[in-house]
């Protein structure tokens, strides 16, 4: 690294950019152990109240269940996204489909359409579904959006796989589809995980759609209950409270964020995005 | 090129003639295909076609979704006699009359009239018109069986009456049919009219368009649209971006990631909780208002209190987002440049600007170029952060376009969900973003992307 630079006046430049997202995420954390007197910035008391939702229902709601059914959307949204798109991004990436290039430039431009545009649309096709209302629409709806991602990456980690690995398999005398379950679903583990991981976690964080499309359903996901916490008609916001439950909310996904973040970096980075 | 140059393409030419060859279509592909087909089939391709449906006709909450009927209520013949239908008309269309028949007994026995007197009324009054309801209500309270008080014989009265008022039809024939039998006198013209008038369902129509091209507030939309993803995307997405990456590849290593991590945890926070943190930055009572409160600047609510500061407080949060898309994306275009480059300009006495002007913002053109075009769409569409936040405020300075599509389809607090007109609005986005994406494939080169297989079986 080229070093006869001075390094002071970078580190406070960046410092002072990055004062709000420090301040922001510094109170995040500190404040939901703490009290401060109203007008103060600084708290005075260590407090561990803002965490009785934990086992009061009626500091914010059942949490437990919402996190159980936050678990349910994102887990479902895996189990929808990753064999979809694994089986898919094969397809697109070996094998000789009639109208190949029409699929792949389709892919490419509902990636990088945004989705949201088409909320309209689907809410219609789920009222003449009769799925309107229920958590399976939104999973489904959720999974489908992200299919064109998850398609994609398939596709980049389907690409790096040496085509010598499936014509050694092919001259054995094996099916393609043999020669994709026993040969080439091994050499992509990493994309499946970090496929999984970016369902998983779209799925937690995801508040718009099960907000707008099931507002009635009893399974109230995480990021509804918080946001119907500030919505109330409380006059006294108890934010630490809500920081605490989001604390609380956000901890899965820092702890995955933790464990796989260079492999999901790569992904973020567009490295396979194309 | 010569043969001599060339052997081995020269020999395999000759081998193997020219020979055009149909590769087999893979069936096995097909079939991996078809889950994911059927999904994107479901979830994007019909929404896609059906807000362009939708975007042509009036649907909304009080139309419905689904068949329409046809009804005349006093409303509508208010409405009516606002266009110019006369007044004889209009009460000769809400005229009732008595009849009692089968039907009308059937009514009355399933509302709870007393049983005599429903025979008593079958045996005397069957079968009798009556042209105003006094004079049924005279007959009946000659009765012997009649209820005693004035209001139950009333009510047991009017369910005898018939009157095209407030009928649902399903059919146009059916509503027409009965206004021919209940006023004769109308013309047909008009009764045409009064029945195309009474239809409650969806009708197809461009008027979305139209009102979305001459209303005033279209403008300020588009206006809003293109400052908000102007400002964002400059300020932010490339430039705060493109300074952090600069800045990080300058500084040693632990430092540099621990602020790219502090910058990509916007990104990954849940996005109702990143709505949290910054009402309580912004809100009164919150950390920016109090600590300007201290140091003696005005201090109220920064998010809503005014227009200015809520633009400031939107963009930011959103920039703040976007940023790291920009500062993953320059960082490893930055790691790729070749450090020699770097070395030789120091020892030639390059100060760090002109290293950053002269060699690095030059490499940098393609990733800034990929970083607008991807960053501009989901800017365009995107409207999550600034429901939970600004909510458009103060009034509607700072709605943008995606935004107002959406409160006009699904969410808006009138209770009117206005589909078609939302529909409109996102049909317009659907279609600056499919050309925007289309634009963007061909810039980033979808030829390479799409190589053919190399087993054909």
């Amino acid at each position: 690294m080229t070093r006869n630079f001075a390094l002071f006046p970078l580190m406070v430049v960046i410092t002072l950019i990055s004062l709000p997202l420090m301040v922001m995420y510094g109170f995040l954390i500190l404040d939901t152990v703490t009290d401060a007197p109203p007008g103060a910035l600084w708290p005075d008391e260590f407090t561990l109240r803002h965490w009785r939702f934990l086992w009061d229902m009626s500091a914010a709601g059942n949490v437990w269940k919402a996190t159980l059914n936050t678990a349910v959307l994102a887990l479902s949204m895996v189990a929808v996204v990753v064999p979809v798109s694994s089986l898919a991004g094969y397809a697109i990436a070996r094998l000789n489909l009639p109208y190949r290039r029409f699929f792949l430039g389709g892919i490419l431009v509902m990636h990088a359409f945004p989705a949201v545009t088409l909320l309209i649309g689907v809410f219609f096709v789920l009222k003449f579904a009769g799925l309107y209302n229920t958590m399976i629409g939104v999973i489904l709806v959720k999974g489908a959006l992200m299919l064109p991602f998850g398609i994609w990456i398939m596709k980049g980690f389907y690409d790096a796989v040496p085509w010598e690995i499936e014509m050694a398999g092919v001259q054995d005398g094996a099916s393609r589809l043999t020669v994709f379950r026993r040969l080439i679903l091994p050499q992509v583990k990493p994309g499946l995980v970090a496929l999984s991981v970016f369902a998983f976690l779209d799925g937690w964080g995801e508040y718009l759609l099960p907000r707008v499309l099931a507002p009635g359903s009893d399974m109230t996901v995480m990021s509804v209950l918080l946001n119907g916490l500030i919505a109330g008609d409380d006059i006294g916001y108890d934010f630490n409270l809500f920081k605490a439950v989001g604390v609380f909310y956000t901890l899965p996904v820092i702890a995955l964020f933790a464990i796989f973040q260079n492999r999901l970096m790569t992904i973020f980075g567009g490295g396979t995005k194309g | 090129m010569s043969s001599f140059a060339d052997p081995i393409v020269d020999g395999a030419r000759r081998a193997r003639p020219v020979r055009p060859r149909r590769a087999p279509v893979s069936r096995l592909g097909l079939i991996l295909m078809a889950p994911a087909l059927l999904l994107l089939t479901l979830f994007f391709f019909l929404p896609v076609a059906l807000t362009g449906v939708f975007a042509f006709t009036d649907l909304s909450t009080s139309t419905g979704i689904g068949r329409g009927d046809y009804v005349v209520t006093p409303t509508l013949l208010r409405q009516l006699g606002d266009k110019g239908l006369s007044d004889t008309d209009a009460e000769a269309v809400a005229r009732s009359s008595v009849t009692v028949d089968a039907a009308g007994l059937a009514r009355a026995r399933a509302a709870g009239v007393d049983d005599r007197f429903l025979d008593e009324i079958e045996r005397r009054f069957m079968g009798r018109d009556y042209e105003a309801p006094a004079g049924f209500v005279r007959d009946l309270r000659g009765l012997r069986t009649a209820p005693r008080r004035p209001r139950d014989l009333k009510s047991a009265a009017a369910l005898f009456e018939t009157s095209v008022l407030n009928q649902r039809f399903a059919t146009s024939q059916a509503l027409a049919a009965q206004l021919e039998a209940m006023a004769p006198e109308i013309a047909p013209a008009v009764r045409a009219r009064i029945v195309e008038a009474s239809f409650t369902g969806a009708r197809f129509t461009t008027e979305n368009f139209r009102t979305l091209a001459t209303q005033k507030e279209t403008a300020r939309l588009v206006g809003n649209t293109f400052l908000y993803v102007g400002a964002t995307l400059s300020l932010f997405n490339v430039g705060l971006g493109l300074f952090l990456a600069v800045v990080l590849f300058y500084m040693p290593k632990g430092a540099s990631s621990l602020f790219s991590t502090l910058w990509l945890l916007p990104r990954i926070t849940p996005v109702v909780l990143y709505a949290v943190m910054w009402k309580w930055f912004t809100w009164e009572g919150g950390f920016l208002p109090i600590l300007a409160d201290q140091v003696g600047l005005p201090s109220f609510n920064y998010m809503k209190g005014s227009v200015v500061t809520a633009w400031a407080t939107m963009i930011t949060l959103n920039g703040f987002i976007g940023a790291s898309f920009g500062l993953i994306l320059f960082s490893g275009a930055l790691r790729a440049i070749p450090l020699q480059q770097l070395w030789a300009s120091e020892v030639d006495g390059a100060s760090r600007w002109q290293q950053v002007r002269r060699i690095i913002l030059p490499q940098m053109r393609w990733p800034i170029l990929f970083v607008t075009a991807y960053q501009t769409l989901s800017l365009l569409s995107s409207y999550e952060q600034i429901w939970l936040t600004t909510n458009g405020g103060p009034g509607r300075t700072t709605s943008v376009w995606a935004l107002e599509a959406f409160k006009t389809a699904l969410s808006n607090y009138t209770g009117n969900l206005e589909y078609g007109m939302g529909a409109a609005m996102a049909l317009v986005l659907v279609v600056v973003g499919l050309a925007l994406s289309l634009i963007y494939l061909r810039l980033f080169k979808f030829s390479e992307l799409v190589g053919r297989p190399k087993i054909e079986i």
